[in-house]
């Protein structure tokens, strides 16, 4: 099958580009890499290359057309395969969707030249793929549809015996049958509570005196309901589904001794410094990050992108649902302003008040449950990442220090790696500077 | 007995065709002597000066309006035709007053001339007491200024016209091109270019059936000459049998005046040079009558000359010497219209040349010059007409608009002929009745029951009467109505020339001017020769007119589908009419609703195309004898079922039966509907059906592309979705041209086989 060829989405607020001028022609034979168009954004004018070898069978776009970003403005294929006379409607809405089903995700396909790059680095995470298969609708004939809801049933489990399987009345009929459907009592609330909700009478269990169903039981049932997510954990399983899908997972932890670090935060509040146990081990792994080149790259199963500047995300749990702002260029940043910056973050991810942009682009995550009372999880990479950092309570605990068993404040750290690009010795080793950085008074007296 | 059969003999004796002469331009008589030969009065005279001088002012009024220098309407925004007629005033009036003022005319889209016309020589000749009538609230006392008052009234009413308000003549709904004012004879304007023509012929034809001595006088132009429906009213208007021994007792040619007013061009197509193969195009007549209609060619910039001429053709007329066809010669000073600067096609030196002889400017130096009113009478008549028409004009762009909710009031009337006035109730049977004999069981064929009903309906009421193609002597092409000439005569049922236009249209101005015709188009594809004035004509002047005018006619066609007659006659078209609003149509399935319907759709006052099935005449069913009739717009539930509704009408209903029959050993139970007419559509008693069945099928033998069973498929969907348990299916022949091959047309006619397959589909 030929192979579409899309208008790119260039950064997050970008929803049309003008084509400025084809290199290739309808018929021209194109070579992975090759130029196909150039396109204007807002920003910039930037090259666009093919992903695909073969001929350019189709163009639909001429030059100076302005269209909606992940338009397919053509198709490559091989010679004489048959292609659409007319381009498909714009592929995705303009505004980012993460409900992007597979074979509208064309976009990673495309390809962006060079000159591109930081725009490109922007764009990739916002690509995501998950598979959603189109809900099958239900066949059911208006009238059967009606008998359902009058009768407060889920038409779902009925079988269709009208015309192309289609659930006609005499099937809800038999279905309500098979139920004994008459014989349910319910109390007139209750009825209309469940009409109201929606729900299927036949699998609320009745409760109310000799067998009636009372208006409890359906206010149960409304509980039980399957409720739709929020397109905030939409995303998040989305892109976490795919991450641990396709990205290979592997762990690395290590214990940390705190004790000192700990007393030294104390020490430098006593004298007015406010600094959180999370500014520490971000620096710490800001720190690190910049030592260990492959742990702040990314990959897309084919190459391999590393980032000069380390853009640190730091997830953020809210009451349903996590967030990750992005420090970015956090190498940069002394101390406090990375205490100021993480404040910042934190308090308006809680309260919703990032911009989209202050969400994209991290290179690594810390996802830090210290307050949660957890020995140790694992955590799963954010996609576009290379790993992340799960970081567990800090607990009192019995350890041999100087062949003694004395009582330290430990912490756990676990990498979660993305073995394609980083493997075990690398992970060990970045774990393990972190460690030694967090132990390192004498470092933290330089940094505060 | 057949009434009249032929017998004539080869003659091949050579002989030499005399077309006899055309006069032109032969008024001789000079003012003077016609004021001493008391031909005309003084005070005529000045009237007739004066509506031409009411008409004129009245279009510049127009002329200015688009510009917006009328001030009497400043600020009102006129929307519509500017069809100005100046120029052409002398045979407006000349025309209007040559005939009574009892006379009728029609009138065309130029027609503001003779509207204004008509109604100034009526109001002239009216009784204190009628101009009272016209004018109830008006204080004006003395013939004198009540006059005046009715004068403005009258431009009061027609501009209002114009300008599409309630007040207008038409109540705003038709506008300048379809003006029209029943109570003075006026029978419309037409925007259809020769579509009154017709209409005029059948106005006449009615006064020569009635025995009334009322003219028509038939304004049409140069273009309408070359129309086809014009041609054929000239030869149905001079048919012999109007004249010669077949009209027994009533011999009397059509008192119908054709004046072919000859302004040079169509709307810029040259009669003289362009598009005519005459030179004078008075030579029409000659064609269609051996009297040449009287022909003669008169100088419309003349009103005496025209007054003259059509007096002359109005006495004819009485004496039963029409029709009469008179080609005046005029010319109109603008353009087609007001978006026409004319000089594409003509030049400005010919205009002058005909602006020197003005009718107006003429006729009034003639008045003075005999002192049959001063100069300075002249002047103060002009700020009189001036005035008036500002008054009326302001008056009028002032007057309420027609209630938007009101849109499509007056497309129907309830009006119907229950009651039959004395002097029609009485009937004459020129010899026997036909015989019409039903079987053991009390059956009667479809044919006869239609027969039965015609027969019935024609001694209920002198009105109506019947023609169309062979349906006299022969009896009509099915022998539907064998022996109805012999009980009714000639007068009442006459074989027409193959005129379908002519037919349809001469019944819409019988009908208008009081009787009931019901014409015969043998098949019904032939109606489609006749679409203007079904469509058009029938079917729209009762909302045209505001209602102030009804339309009787029933339209019967048979459908010959079924016959192995091809693509011509075959055709089931009901659904074309059903999209003409203000038509009924009506198409029984059974001898039964056939009688009952049809006496109906002859009582209904609106139009009704009453569809036959030729397969059926012969189809027997049960017809009582008593008086019965079944209103319109009630579905049939033909037989009661609980899965499927059936709905359906014409001949498919007996198809659908046996379906019905058929599907009921398997187990399916099928309700059938005859909706008997389409329009009014019983949607109600399909409805009830499909909420109770859950499916729905709609059966005809229309083929299926754009046909009315999908407009019941969509009202079922859009109304009852929610009862729907299967989508609404159709069926109709198959999307084609009906074949001649007998196996093809088995395979193109949906049959009892196939509806039952529809049906089970959906099961
Ligand atoms: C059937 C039909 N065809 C065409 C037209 C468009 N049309 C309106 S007026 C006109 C010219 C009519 O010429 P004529 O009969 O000489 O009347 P005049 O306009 O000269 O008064 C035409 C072609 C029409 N209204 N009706
Ligand atoms: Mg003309």
């Amino acid at each position: 099958m030929a192979d579409a060829v899309i208008l790119p989405k260039l950064g997050q607020t970008v929803e049309e580009s003008t084509i400025v001028k084809w290199h290739k022609s309808e018929g021209d034979d194109v070579a992975k890499g090759d130029i196909l168009f150039e396109i204007e954004t807002d920003k910039a004018v930037l090259e666009v290359e093919s992903f695909f070898e073969g001929k350019l069978l189709k163009v639909f776009a001429v030059d100076g057309d302005t269209l909606p970003v992940l338009s397919v403005v053509g198709y490559i294929g091989k010679d004489g395969e048959d292609v659409p006379d007319q381009p498909p409607a714009a592929v995705v809405p303009a505004t980012p969707a993460p409900e992007v089903s597979e074979k509208k995700a064309a976009a990673p396909k495309v390809a962006v030249a060079p000159v591109a790059s930081p725009v490109a680095k922007a764009a990739a995470p916002v690509v995501s793929a998950p598979v959603v298969a189109a809900p099958v609708r239900l066949k059911i004939s208006p009238r059967a549809k009606k008998l359902a809801v009058s009768k407060c049933i889920s038409p779902a489990g009925v079988t269709g015996t009208g015309p192309e399987g289609r659930i006609v009345v005499k099937d809800i009929v038999a279905y309500l049958d098979s139920y004994n459907y008459d014989d349910i009592k319910i109390s007139p609330s209750a009825k209309k509570l469940a009409v109201n909700e929606e729900i299927d009478i036949l699998t609320v269990k009745a409760t109310g005196l000799g067998g009636r169903m009372v208006i409890e039981d359906v206010r149960r049932a409304v509980d039980e309901k399957p409720k739709t997510m929020t397109k905030m954990r939409k995303v998040i399983s989305q892109r976490l589904t795919e991450s641990f899908r396709d990205v290979p997972h592997f762990y690395v932890t290590v214990s940390v001794d705190m004790t000192d670090v700990l007393a030294f935060r104390q020490e430098v509040k006593s004298q007015g410094g406010e600094y959180s146990v999370t500014d520490f081990i971000l620096e710490a792994v800001i720190m690190t990050l910049e030592e260990f080149k492959p742990v702040n790259s990314m990959t897309d199963g084919t190459t391999v992108t590393w980032s000069s500047s380390v853009d640190l995300g730091l997830a953020v749990g809210l009451d349903d649902g996590l967030v990750v702002p992005v420090i970015s260029d956090s190498g940069n940043l002394s101390m406090q302003e990375l205490h100021d910056t993480v404040k910042d973050l934190a308090t308006r991810a809680r309260s919703g008040k990032l911009m989209p942009d202050e969400m994209q682009g991290s290179t690594f995550t810390v996802s830090n449950m210290g307050m949660f009372g957890v020995d140790n999880f694992n955590a799963i990479i954010n996609p576009g990442e290379s790993a992340i950092l799960a970081v567990a309570s800090t607990i009192k605990t019995p350890v041999v220090k100087d062949d003694k068993v004395v009582v330290r404040d430990i912490m756990k750290l676990t990498l979660s790696v993305d073995h394609r690009i980083v493997d075990g010795t690398v992970g060990a080793m970045f774990v393990n500077a972190v460690k030694e950085k967090l132990e390192d008074i004498a470092l933290w007296e330089t940094l505060v | 007995m057949p009434n009249y059969l032929s017998n004539s003999k080869p003659d091949f004796k050579p002989y030499t065709v005399d077309c006899g002469e055309i006069k032109a331009f032969s008024y001789k008589k000079t003012l003077k002597s016609e004021l001493s030969s008391k031909k005309v009065g003084k005070q005529e005279c000045i009237d007739m000066l004066e509506d031409m001088m009411m008409i004129r002012e009245f279009e510049e009024m127009i002329i200015k309006l688009r510009s917006g220098a009328y001030p009497s309407c400043a600020g009102f925004d006129y929307r519509g035709p500017t069809h100005v007629s100046i120029g052409q005033e002398a045979s407006a009036v000349g025309g209007c007053i040559g005939i009574a003022a009892d006379d009728q005319i029609t009138s065309t889209h130029r027609g503001h001339g003779d509207s204004i016309a008509k109604g100034c020589a009526a109001i002239r000749a009216m009784s204190t007491d009628e101009l009272k009538k016209r004018v109830p609230k008006s204080k004006a006392k003395g013939r004198k200024d009540l006059l005046e008052a009715v004068l403005e009234d009258h431009i009061f009413k027609t501009c209002a016209e114009l300008f599409g308000k309630e007040a207008g003549y038409c109540k705003g709904r038709g506008g300048g091109m379809h003006i029209a004012d029943f109570s003075v004879g006026h029978l419309g304007a037409n925007a259809i270019v020769g579509g009154g023509v017709p209409i005029a012929t059948g106005a006449a034809m009615a006064a020569r059936y009635k025995k009334e001595k009322t003219v028509t006088a038939c304004f049409a132009g140069d273009g309408a000459y070359a129309n086809g429906v014009v041609l054929e009213s000239l030869n149905w208007a001079a048919m012999h049998q109007f004249t010669n021994h077949l009209a027994k007792g009533n011999k009397f040619g059509l008192p119908v005046i054709y004046l072919l007013i000859n302004n040079h061009y169509g709307m810029t197509g040259r009669a003289d040079d362009e598009v005519a193969g005459v030179g004078c195009l008075a030579r029409r007549a000659v064609g269609f009558a051996d009297n040449n209609m009287h022909a003669q060619v008169v100088n419309g910039m003349d009103v005496m000359a025209v007054r003259d001429a059509v007096q002359t053709a109005a006495e004819g007329c009485r004496k039963g010497k029409g029709p009469y066809l008179m080609e005046i010669d005029s010319y109109r000073y603008y353009g087609h219209s007001l978006s026409d600067p004319r000089n594409e096609y003509r030049m400005r030196e010919e205009e002058a040349n005909w602006k020197a002889v003005d009718p107006i400017d003429t006729f009034a130096n003639k008045l003075i010059k005999n002192k049959v009113m001063s100069a300075a009478r002249y002047e103060s008549l002009k700020m009189q007409v001036e005035e008036r028409n500002a008054v009326a004009a302001g008056r009028a762009a002032k007057s309420p608009d027609p209630e938007a909710i009101d849109v499509i009031k007056y497309m129907y009337t309830d009006g119907n002929s229950e009651e039959v006035p004395a002097k029609h109730q009485k009937v004459k049977i020129v010899k026997e009745e036909p015989v019409i004999e039903r079987d053991a069981e009390g059956q009667l064929s479809y044919k006869d029951a239609i027969k039965e009903a015609l027969l019935e309906e024609m001694k209920r009421d002198g009105r109506v009467m019947i023609y169309g193609e062979d349906v006299a002597d022969y009896g009509g092409a099915f022998k539907v109505t064998k022996g109805l000439l012999e009980a009714f005569g000639r007068d009442r049922v006459f074989n027409s020339p193959i005129s379908e236009a002519a037919i349809c249209g001469t019944a819409v101005g019988a009908a208008m001017v009081g009787l009931r015709p019901v014409v015969e188009l043998m098949y019904m594809d032939f109606a489609l020769m006749a679409s203007d004035q079904i469509s058009n004509q029938a079917a729209k002047w009762h909302y045209m007119t505001g209602a102030s005018v009804e339309v009787p006619v029933v339209y019967r066609a048979a459908v010959g589908g079924g016959k192995g007659y091809g693509g011509q006659h075959s055709q089931t078209l009901e659904t074309m009419f059903a999209h003409m609003p203000g038509m009924i149509v009506a198409y029984p399935s059974t001898p039964y609703d056939a009688k009952g319907m049809l006496k109906t759709a002859i009582r209904d006052n609106n139009p009704v195309m009453f569809v036959e099935s030729q397969m059926l005449y012969g189809f027997k069913g049960v017809v009582p004898e008593e008086e019965y009739t079944i209103p319109f717009g009630v579905a049939d539930v033909k037989r009661a079922g609980t899965d499927v509704t059936l709905v359906t009408w014409g001949p498919a209903v007996h198809d659908a039966l046996k379906a019905a029959e058929a599907l009921q050993a398997e187990k399916v139970s099928v309700e059938v509907i005859d909706l008997r007419t389409i329009v009014p559509l019983d949607i109600d008693t399909v409805l009830d059906s499909v909420k109770k069945t859950g499916r729905c099928v709609v059966a005809s033998q229309c083929i299926s592309n754009a046909s009315f069973t999908g407009e019941i498929a969509s009202q079922v969907m859009e109304k009852v979705f929610d009862y729907l348990d299967a989508p609404v299916a159709r069926i109709g022949a198959l999307n084609g041209i009906a074949p001649q091959s007998h196996v093809l047309e088995a395979a193109f006619l949906p049959n009892a086989n196939d509806i039952a397959n529809v049906c089970k589909s959906l099961m």
